[in-house]
């Protein structure tokens, strides 16, 4: 069987933050720096600085249930033409925020029928190229994967 | 968590407008509320209430949940709102939850403000 030669993934940054509410602006700030210059637009720049947000504010809330001595481990790699932001906590398989899958929907929530809550991981998966969510024993992340060069579907450039 | 977002209202005839600046998250509760609250007063007749973002650089889906909170209410008190100085990003996130359905985006205050007042005679 011929296989595609894929490059290497290459590193490019690791930290872990305190599950602190807040805390997510630190994580999108460190993870737009490592990312400049890699040929993202102005746009996917922003909506991947976004998804970052969501992600590292669910990993603090509801995986992490806002204890701060346990870290939230940002990883972020560069896959050819793919970034992947992997983004862990300690929430385990059931993890409050994976949810159900229904979608939000503004006018049950404008009539009182849904929460005004409930937008992250709606948020999240409209953001991005890929949104994958792994858990290895109580090891939960989600993976976060945005394609430089080119356009998005949809995407104004 | 102290908020990061500030407020300021004025009145317009008919309409009232929050201007509002820094982080639209959940910390911004208490400044959206009161804001609105402030702006509408005991004004039964107030039509519409604009929001203006220009002086925002973050909203994430927490302050997402406070406008929803704020256009139903609005909503509930028959009361128009109407959004400008969103940038490109924030626009398609409108534009994403469907918000845009359901409030008006301007580029800017001052084409809100002259849309709502009328042109000038």
């Amino acid at each position: 069987m011929t296989q595609v030669a894929r490059p290497a993934p290459r590193r490019l940054d690791a930290f872990e933050l305190p599950s602190e509410p807040g805390n997510e602006r630190l994580a999108l700030a460190r993870v737009a720096e490592t990312v400049q210059g890699l040929g993202l637009s102005d746009s996917r720049l922003e909506k991947l600085k976004t998804a970052v947000a969501e992600a590292t504010m669910n990993a603090i809330e509801h995986g992490n249930q806002n204890r701060a001595e346990i870290p939230v481990e940002v990883e972020v790699t560069q896959h050819g033409d793919e970034i992947v932001v992997a983004i862990s906590d300690q929430g385990g398989e059931a993890h409050p925020s994976d949810g159900p899958a229904e979608d939000p929907d503004l006018l049950k929530k404008l009539d009182g029928e849904q929460s005004p809550r409930g937008w992250g991981l709606f948020l999240i998966r409209n953001m991005v190229d890929a949104m994958d969510i792994t858990t290895n024993g109580q090891r939960h992340t989600i993976w976060l994967t945005v394609r430089t060069g080119g356009a998005a579907h949809g995407e104004h450039v | 968590m102290a908020s990061m977002c500030e407020a300021t209202t004025r009145a317009l005839p008919g309409a009232a407008v929050i201007e509002l600046s820094g982080e639209v998250d959940g910390s911004a509760a208490d400044v959206l509320t009161n804001a609105y609250q402030s702006a509408v007063g005991t004004n039964a007749d107030l039509g519409t209430v604009v929001l203006d973002f220009a002086a925002v650089d973050y909203i994430n889906s927490t302050g997402i949940a406070l406008i929803v909170s704020v256009l139903a209410r609005a909503r509930a008190e028959r009361r128009k709102v109407v959004a400008s100085g969103l940038s490109p990003h924030y626009r398609e996130i409108f534009d994403i939850t469907r918000l845009s359905d359901f409030i008006e985006l301007f580029p800017d205050l001052d084409g809100a403000v002259s849309q709502l007042t009328g042109p000038a005679a």
